[in-house]
């Protein structure tokens, strides 16, 4: 049991299409251990993207628990703000870089929020773009970057502050398949050497073959 | 770190719309600071013409002459004039003392008798201290000693057709009801600005008038002028508690509580120059409002992403109040750029206002460049744009992350 970094229990959100209750996720239980690459796939519409936003803490769930190491994350904006900025990396689909700061800076933001030094950040990041093999990008605004940069930056963000968990919501969407293949290579190696969970949500069979797990999704329910 | 940078880049991301939305706080504060360098200027002018127009700084009299209207002239008159006012020249701070006789009656041509309102002057101190000597349009003005003279407003010499030399008989009651007349030359006529004084003002020296007025050491009040900068409400007690001292009952006024047309003119200023205020600074709400929402909208998901890395919707909120903030200070260094140029343009300008209420001259522009305007311009503007970005950034952060994410 130790080894469990994040578990839902019982997870269960419904949205409102008007009058209509559409339920999204319905009592999905479901552990993550550390180091572990687990794949969340499923025709659109399963579920997978709530559950990952419930387990990232993104969103509540209106019944069941999210677990993060042992303890119920529960509590204000600010605190979940917190567990998420400490324990939590996100990888989008979008990529979802700022655009007005360059590639450096964007993986700096994570560490500015825990008012990490100018000095230690800049380093970091440096060395961060170096691992994910655009440390020569690193002065560079997203918009002038390629797809797959864009996404080894929100990589090497995602790693910034050096989460427990990564969660990335249909990654290699926006990517060519050779350089899906990179990013998923990297994601796993970088993965293993942190001993970092990593909680892909993806429909992409090419993710599904590098997963180390694969809990299948079917109208919100594992199937 | 990021902070400031971020903010002054994402004003960058719409050049032109932040251009725009700074405009109008630039404009806004030009406004503010001219307006109020504006009135700031009418007020001290306003002020030094209500002192020199005869006013001066203060004025001591009986207690009854400001409280009430006289039956018969000089009849709360302040005896022994002349101990009073060397007790009050002896302060330091007081730099001339100028007895006034205020009386009325009657002028006449021998054809024709007109009332008047007059008053018993000092004409060389009067003529250092004051303005009037300065609005003599015809002849000169009193020149003091024994003279036998008055000086006429234009109107009543024009309904008398009196010119200067010509005589005049001037009739009044004295203070034990008896009825007195001395014939006077008319040595000057003058134009107040004013056309209803303009048609009554008739002045002598303090000698004829009591002559006239069949009293000796009498007069009706004194006025004091002080040296500047002149502290009115310090001297004003200071001088009151020294006259008690010396046994003498009377009160002082200031310049401001004689002056119902000063205060007047002041409460209708502020209230226009506000409410003009209030306007503009609605204007700058709505501009700048709307550029930060509009920024806000399209930055919906940048707002989610940076929620979902952990940023505390504080964070949120104080990074759009620092555009705010970045936008506001470049704006207010613009106007006040502008606003400096306008005020050397304006005063050199020569564009010449129209007469005030009652006046009868204009007088050409000129905007102060008042310090205390900017500094309210300032803050102001800042003040507004702060809550414009507030009330914007407080919706972005309260946004759910996930609907963030998902706007498009």
């Amino acid at each position: 049991m130790d080894d469990v970094i994040l578990a839902g229990r019982q997870l269960t959100r419904v949205y409102w299409l008007g009058a209509t209750p559409v339920v999204a996720v319905a009592g999905v239980d479901l552990e993550v251990r550390r180091g572990e690459v687990l794949v969340l796939q499923g025709p659109s519409g399963s579920g997978k993207t709530t559950l990952i936003n419930l387990l990232g803490l993104l969103d509540r769930p209106d019944e069941g628990e999210v677990i993060v190491d042992g303890k119920p994350a529960s509590g204000d904006e600010n605190i979940l703000a917190d567990m998420r900025r400490d324990r939590f990396g996100f990888i989008f689909q979008t990529f979802n870089l700022v655009p007005v700061l360059t590639a450096a800076e964007n993986v700096e933001y994570p560490m500015t929020l825990k008012d990490m030094p100018g000095p230690e950040r800049r380093r970091r990041a440096r060395a961060l773009l170096d691992r994910v093999g655009i440390g020569d990008k690193a002065d560079v605004r997203p918009d002038l970057l390629s797809g797959g940069q864009r996404q080894r930056v929100a990589i090497a963000r995602a790693l910034a502050n050096e989460p427990e968990i990564v969660l990335a919501d249909e990654p290699t969407a926006n990517l060519d398949s050779a350089t899906t293949r990179d990013v998923l290579d990297l994601m796993r190696a970088v993965s293993a050497e942190r001993q970092m969970a990593l909680v892909v949500a993806t429909h992409d069979p090419a993710v599904v073959e590098r997963a180390g797990r694969v809990v299948t999704l079917r109208d919100g329910r594992v199937g | 770190m990021l902070l400031w940078s971020l903010a002054l880049r994402n004003l960058g991301r719409n050049a032109r719309r932040t251009l725009l939305a700074g405009s109008v706080v630039a404009l806004g504060f030009a406004s503010f600071a001219l307006a109020g360098g504006f009135m700031a200027q009418t007020f001290r002018g306003l002020r030094e013409s209500t002192i020199r127009s005869g006013t001066g700084h203060l004025q001591f009299a009986r207690p009854a002459v400001f409280s009430g209207v006289e039956n018969t002239t000089l009849e709360h008159g302040l005896t022994g004039a002349d101990r009073v006012a060397s007790a009050l020249a002896a302060d330091p701070a007081v730099e001339a003392v100028l007895p006034r006789i205020d009386f009325v009656g009657l002028v006449s041509n021998g054809a024709r008798s007109i009332p008047f309102l007059g008053v018993g002057l000092l004409p060389l101190p009067e003529r250092r201290l004051m303005d009037v000597a300065s609005l003599v349009t015809a002849g000169t003005w009193l020149s003091g000693g024994t003279e036998r003279g008055v000086v006429l407003g234009s109107g009543l010499a024009a309904a008398l057709n009196v010119r200067v030399g010509d005589t005049v008989t001037l009739l009044a009651t004295t203070p034990d009801g008896t009825l007195n007349a001395q014939d006077a030359t008319v040595v000057g006529l003058l134009d107040i600005g004013i056309k209803e004084l303009n048609d009554r003002y008739l002045a002598t020296t303090v000698g004829l008038a009591s002559e006239l007025l069949a009293v000796t050491g009498t007069v009706t009040k004194l006025v004091v002028v002080l040296r500047e900068p002149a502290h009115e409400d310090l001297a004003r007690t200071r001088l009151g508690e020294q006259l008690k001292r010396n046994g003498f009952d009377l009160v002082g006024r200031t310049w401001e509580e004689l002056s119902p047309f000063y205060r007047q003119v002041r409460t209708l200023y502020i209230g226009i120059f506000g409410f003009m205020g209030l306007i503009l600074a609605a204007v700058v709400l709505l501009a700048t409002a709307n550029t930060m929402i509009m920024a806000v909208a399209e930055r919906t998901r940048e707002v989610g992403t940076l929620r979902a890395l952990g940023t505390r919707p504080g964070r949120i909120v104080r990074t759009f109040l620092a555009e705010g903030v970045a936008l506001g200070l470049v704006g207010c260094a613009v106007g006040k750029a502008l606003a400096l140029i306008v005020t050397v343009a304006l005063n050199h300008s020569g564009i010449m206002l129209p007469a005030p209420p009652g006046g009868t001259h204009g007088m050409p522009i000129h905007v102060e460049v008042y310090t205390l305007a900017y500094f309210t311009a300032g803050a102001a503007m800042l003040g507004v744009v702060v809550l414009a970005s507030w009330l914007a950034a407080r919706r972005a952060a309260r946004i759910a992350i996930i609907e963030a994410l998902a706007h498009v």
